[in-house]
């Protein structure tokens, strides 16, 4: 649990995603042009790996698959998205991007979770 | 008997036909059921067994490669009620009273091949039916095992020809038969029409089309439509078509024909994957560019400007699609919401 440096704010270019892995946990670092995030290398749709599908324009993190995309500044789902985006906190220090890991934070496609919540269909 | 669906927003009934799919059961009772392919392929009409039982189509089918049977989930597109059953959608689903999708017969009357792997069909049905410029229906043909999904490339408001383009291909099943065996005359069974990759004749945005092979079928209602509603006359349109050589581009008298009703507003190009184009314009229809390489490269040397207020279509095979939606996306600083394509992959 700690600010670990992940790259060089050169190692992603402008408006690209480059994966790295810290601490045996996979992150991508995404650099939007005005500020770098850092993210699950997964879309949190159908799991498709980030780093080929992601694609950056206009501050915007679209996944080619199915168009789910994000505002990487304000992190707002856009258009027909249905999740949101997790992150880790990150900053930039003597040119370095640092992230702040806490263990993997892993989205739970495993759950499927709509289909096993009864509340959700009304049922209790 | 009845199939209960449980959605995110309610639930309701349908009452499928013998031997009907869920998906196309509700589909055809009005209800706003996910779905993209309609034939296996996408994985979108997802839904959870909760009670009762429901038997597969196709077991194999490449949608359904990351759900949990274990855990009773199914494609609708693939299923079929075998006897009262319950089913969760994770969807909202309202309900839909205009161009619901249905059932309908039809006889070939017309077949001609276009290239040496791309045939055009025509089909006249007993009665006019509407749909919008876009959209696909799924068609089988009599000994063919499963249905295939087509866009219709013609338009009017109500028709009673639809006309459709395949490409042969190998071990595929009604392509051989179309190109083995149909005949005038030979009746197909349709369920459609389905596919919100549609254009809405009151757009008011310029086009731009990115399409391989006979992914342009779709494509063609698109543009016959925008030229009935004037759309050129105060929006530009620009279409990047791939084909492999200059052999094999098809409905290109049609394309000519728009470039020219366009005045100048509408730009076509003929993109060779497979050979050096002689010239910068097609020998015989001097109204279309021609270019070289993939087709979605072609389209990114044209729009790396960006393109003001856009309106993007694509459609082809599977690695197309891809390149084109990243090219749309990053090159041409295409917003997602502003691009629309069916997702068959």
């Amino acid at each position: 649990m700690s600010w670990i440096r992940v790259c060089k704010t050169t190692e992603v270019a402008e408006n690209s995603v480059k994966k790295f892995w810290i601490a045996g946990i996979p992150l991508l670092i995404v650099n939007y042009g005005t500020g770098f995030r850092a993210v699950p290398p997964v879309c949190p749709h159908m799991e498709e790996p980030l780093e080929e599908s992601g694609v950056v324009a206009n501050c915007i993190l679209t996944c080619t698959k199915h168009l789910w995309a994000w505002n990487l500044l304000t992190l707002d789902k856009l258009g027909e998205t249905e999740r949101p985006l997790r992150t880790y906190e990150v900053k930039q220090e003597n040119g370095d991007v640092l992230a702040f890991v806490d263990g993997e934070i892993l989205y739970d496609f495993e759950q499927v979770d709509d289909m096993d919540d009864d509340a959700f269909f009304g049922k209790s | 008997m009845t199939i209960r669906i449980e959605t995110k927003s309610g639930g309701f009934d349908v009452e499928p036909k013998a031997a009907e799919t869920v998906l196309f059961a509700g589909l055809r009772e009005g209800f706003t059921l996910p779905y993209e392919c309609a034939t296996g392929t996408c994985g979108t009409c997802r839904a959870r067994v909760m009670e009762g039982h429901v038997v597969n189509a196709w077991a194999t089918a490449p949608g359904g490669a990351k759900l949990k049977p274990e855990k009773g989930d199914v494609l609708m597109c693939q299923s079929r009620a075998d006897g009262p059953c319950t089913l969760r959608v994770p969807s909202e689903v309202r309900i839909e009273h205009d161009n619901r999708p249905d059932y309908f017969e039809g006889e070939i009357c017309e077949i001609e091949r276009m290239t040496h792997d791309v045939i055009h069909f025509e089909i006249a049905l007993a009665r006019p039916i509407p749909f919008i410029a876009g959209q696909f229906v799924v068609v089988s043909a009599p000994g063919v095992n499963g249905g295939r999904a087509y866009s219709m490339v013609n338009y009017t408001p109500t028709l009673a020809r639809w006309a459709f383009a395949v490409k042969r291909k190998p071990d595929g099943g009604f392509s051989e038969w179309l190109f083995t065996r149909a005949e005038k005359g030979s009746a197909l069974k349709l369920f459609g029409p389905l596919g919100k990759a549609t254009f809405n004749p009151h757009e008011r945005q310029n086009l731009v089309v990115v399409a391989g092979g006979s992914g342009i079928a779709g494509m063609m209602s698109i543009l016959a439509c925008a030229e009935r509603h004037d759309h050129f006359r105060s929006h530009r349109g620009q279409v990047f078509f791939g084909v492999r050589t200059l052999a094999d581009g098809f409905y290109l008298p049609e394309l000519a024909e728009h470039v020219t009703a366009a005045n100048g507003a509408l730009e076509v190009t003929l993109v060779l994957s497979h050979e050096d184009p002689a010239n910068s314009h097609h020998p015989d229809y001097p109204g279309i560019k021609l270019d070289k390489g993939f087709v979605h490269e072609a389209a990114m040397r044209a729009l790396s400007a960006g393109v003001d207020n856009p309106l993007a279509f694509v459609a082809g095979p599977p690695p197309m699609v891809d390149g084109a939606l990243r090219m749309l996306l990053r090159d041409a600083k295409v917003p997602a919401g502003s691009i629309k394509y069916d997702k068959f992959g």
